[in-house]
C-alpha cells in the first residue's frame, strides 16, 4: 500500500510542475515590460537596466522559473496590479468562502445522489428507476448557470425567499441564507452523476466523489461568478478580465493544486478502502 | 502468406466493429428516445449549417425602438437589450457553440486516439504517454480555459484549446484500452510474423479495429464538451461581443434577468436541448454498439 501511495505522489509531481510552469508563463506574458513601468515614462536606459537586474528579469528563463518556484514555496505570489494587495492575502480571504460553497454543495448532492441512485437500483427497470435516470440525464445536460439563473429569478427575485448576491458572513455567523442558493446550484449539477454511478455501483463511493472534483471545481467558478460569491473562482475570472496577471496566476495555481490534492487523497483512500487494488 | 491472406482474420475482427455491423441504424431507430434525439439534433445541426438562409433577421442588427420585447409573432424568441432578434442570434449562437464542441471533440479525439494506440503498440512509449495523460488529467477543463484565456486573451481559440485538452486524456485511455485488447488477437501476431510493416499493422489492423470504441466514446463526451465550452463562454473567456455564442448570450442576459428573463433563459434552454439530445444519442449509440463502455 505504501508503494501505491509513493507511486501516486510520483505521478503528482510532474503535474504539480506543470501547474507551476503554466502559472509562471502567465506572469511572462504581461504585455508591458514591468521594469519600464516601475521606472516611469522618461527614465534613462541605465535605470531600466538596473531595475531589470534587480527584478531578475535579465536572467535566463529556466533560472527565472527556478526563482519563481522558490518564491512560491516561500508563499510570495507577488502583488495584485489592481488592488495593490499581496496576492497571498487576496487568496487567504477567498479560500474560506470557496471551501464553504463546495462543502455546502456536497452536503446537498451526496446524500440525495446516493439516495436516488439506491432507489433506482432497488427498483431497477421499474417506473421509479426510469424517472430517476431520466432526471439524471437531464441534470447532466443542464449548464450550471441555467440552474442558477432559474433559482435567482424565482427563489431570489420573484418570491424573495433567499438572498442571491454576495456572502453575508460565515455560516456560523448568520451567513447560512446567502449560502443556500449558490450551494443548491452547484449541488444540483452533481446529483445526476452521483445517482448514476451509485446505481451501477462499479466503484466505491469515495472515488465517486473524487471523480466529481473536476465538476465541482469548474462549477464553483461559474456559480461564484453568478452569485457574486467572494471565492477563488470569482477572483480568478475577475483578474483575467481585468488583466491582473499576478492575481490570476495565484488563483489558478490554488485551484489546480486543490484539484491535485483532492485526487491524490481520493486515490490513497481508494487503495485503503479497496484492498484488491494493492495486488495489481 | 501476405497481407491479403490476413484479411479474413481482419474481416472477422471487424465484425465486432461499428461500421460493418448490420442493422445499426435500424436498431437505433427502434429506440424511440434515440430516434427523437437524433431527429432533434439533425434539425439543430441543419439550422446551424443553414443559418444565413434560415435566420429571419440579421443577428447583429440593433433596433433601439424594439428593446427587450418578450417573444411574439414578429420576434419568436423576443429581442435583447439592444433590440437584436434573439431567434436569429440563437441560430448563429448554436452554430458557434456546436462548432466549438465539434472541433474540440475531433481534434482532441484524433490526438488522444493516436496517443492511446501508439501507447498500446509500442510498449516502451506506454509509460511516457500515460504519464503525459496523467498530467493533462490534473487540469480541469475550466481551469485550462481560464489559464489559456489569461495568457493569450479571451476568445474562441482559448476555448478550443481548453476543449481539446479536456478531450485528449480520456480518449487516450479508452483508445489504449481498446488497442491493448486488439493487440492480444491472433491476427496481430500473425501479421507481425509474416512481416507486415508497423505502419500497416497500426493503421489497417489496430486503428480500424479500435475506431468504433473511440467513436462511441466521443459521442458520449460530446455533450460534456459543449457544456464546458458554454460555461467558458458564460465566464467571458470565449467569444467576445457582438459575436453570438450561446453561453455568452446567457451571460449578457443575466444583467437584465429581472426586466426581461427571456434574454438569458432562451440561450440557456438552447444549450440544454442540444446537450440533452447529444447525451441521449450517445447513450443509445453505446447501448447498440459498445455496451462495455459504461462510464
Amino acid at each position: 500500500m505504501g508503494q501505491q501511495i509513493v507511486h501516486r505522489l510520483l505521478i503528482s509531481f510532474p503535474a504539480l510542475l506543470g501547474v507551476l510552469f503554466l502559472c509562471f508563463c502567465l506572469l511572462q506574458v504581461v504585455p508591458a515590460d514591468p521594469a519600464m513601468i516601475i521606472a516611469g515614462p522618461d527614465a534613462k536606459a541605465e535605470t531600466i537596466a538596473a531595475i531589470r537586474q534587480e527584478l531578475g528579469l535579465d536572467r535566463s528563463i529556466p533560472i527565472q522559473f527556478f526563482e519563481y518556484i522558490l518564491r512560491v514555496l516561500r508563499g510570495d505570489l507577488g502583488r495584485s496590479i489592481i488592488s495593490n494587495r499581496m496576492v497571498s492575502e487576496e487568496l487567504a480571504m477567498t479560500i474560506g468562502p470557496t471551501v464553504e460553497l463546495m462543502l455546502g454543495a456536497m452536503l446537498i448532492a451526496v446524500p440525495s445522489g446516493l439516495a436516488l441512485g439506491t432507489l433506482a437500483a432497488v427498483n431497477r427497470g421499474r417506473l421509479a428507476d426510469r424517472v430517476i435516470m431520466a432526471c439524471s440525464v437531464a441534470g447532466v445536460s443542464m449548464p450550471v448557470f441555467f440552474i442558477g439563473l432559474i433559482l435567482i429569478q424565482y427563489v431570489g427575485f420573484k418570491w424573495a425567499l433567499l438572498p442571491f448576491t454576495g456572502r453575508t458572513g460565515p455560516v456560523w455567523d448568520g451567513g447560512l441564507p446567502s449560502l443556500i442558493l449558490p450551494a443548491l446550484t452547484l449541488g444540483a449539477v452533481l446529483i445526476g452523476p452521483i445517482a448514476r454511478l451509485t446505481r451501477t455501483a462499479t466503484i466505491p463511493v469515495g472515488t465517486l466523489i473524487g471523480l466529481q472534483a473536476a465538476f465541482l471545481l469548474g462549477g464553483a467558478v461559474g456559480t461564484e461568478t453568478m452569485f457574486s460569491w467572494p471565492g477563488v473562482g470569482r477572483l480568478a475570472v475577475g483578474a483575467i478580465v481585468s488583466s491582473d496577471f499576478p492575481t490570476a496566476q495565484g488563483a489558478i495555481m490554488i485551484l489546480a493544486i486543490a484539484f491535485l490534492s483532492i485526487n491524490l487523497l481520493v486515490d490513497v483512500l481508494y487503495v485503503y478502502l479497496d484492498p484488491r487494488i494493492q495486488r495489481r | 502468406m501476405s497481407a491479403e491472406a490476413l484479411d479474413t482474420g481482419f474481416a472477422e475482427a471487424r465484425d465486432t466493429g461499428v461500421f460493418a455491423r448490420a442493422g445499426v441504424l435500424r436498431r437505433l431507430a427502434r429506440d424511440r428516445v434515440a430516434a427523437l434525439a437524433g431527429l432533434v439534433l439533425t434539425v439543430i445541426v441543419l439550422a446551424a449549417l443553414l443559418a444565413p438562409w434560415i435566420a429571419p433577421y440579421d443577428p447583429y442588427f440593433t433596433d433601439l425602438t424594439k428593446v427587450m420585447r418578450p417573444p411574439d409573432a414578429e420576434h419568436w424568441f423576443g429581442t435583447d437589450n439592444t433590440g437584436r432578434d434573439i431567434f436569429s442570434r440563437v441560430i448563429y449562437g448554436t452554430r458557434n457553440t456546436l462548432m466549438l464542441g465539434l472541433v474540440g471533440v475531433i481534434v482532441g479525439g484524433f490526438i488522444g486516439g493516436v496517443l492511446g494506440i501508439l501507447a498500446a503498440y509500442y510498449r516502451r512509449l506506454d509509460g511516457w504517454i500515460m504519464r503525459l495523460v496523467d498530467v493533462m488529467l490534473a487540469f480541469p477543463a475550466i481551469l485550462i480555459g481560464l489559464a489559456v484565456a489569461a495568457i493569450f486573451g479571451a476568445g474562441l481559440t482559448a476555448v478550443v484549446i481548453a476543449l481539446v485538452v479536456a478531450t485528449v486524456p480520456d480518449v487516450a485511455r479508452v483508445a489504449r484500452g481498446a488497442a491493448i485488447g486488439v493487440m492480444g488477437q491472433e491476427f496481430m501476431e500473425a501479421g507481425r510474423a509474416v512481416g507486415v510493416s508497423d505502419g500497416e499493422l497500426i493503421w489497417r489492423y489496430l486503428t480500424l479495429n479500435c475506431i468504433s470504441t473511440i467513436f462511441v466514446f466521443l459521442t458520449l463526451r460530446f455533450g460534456q464538451i459543449i457544456l464546458i465550452g458554454a460555461a467558458l463562454g458564460f465566464l467571458g473567456m470565449g467569444a467576445q461581443p457582438p459575436t453570438a455564442e450561446l453561453g455568452m448570450m446567457a451571460a449578457q442576459g443575466r444583467d437584465f434577468l429581472f426586466m426581461a428573463p427571456h434574454i438569458a433563459t432562451i440561450p440557456s434552454c438552447a444549450i440544454f436541448v442540444i446537450v440533452l439530445a447529444a447525451n441521449l444519442l450517445g447513450d443509445a449509440f453505446r447501448d447498440v454498439l459498445d455496451p462495455r463502455l459504461q462510464t
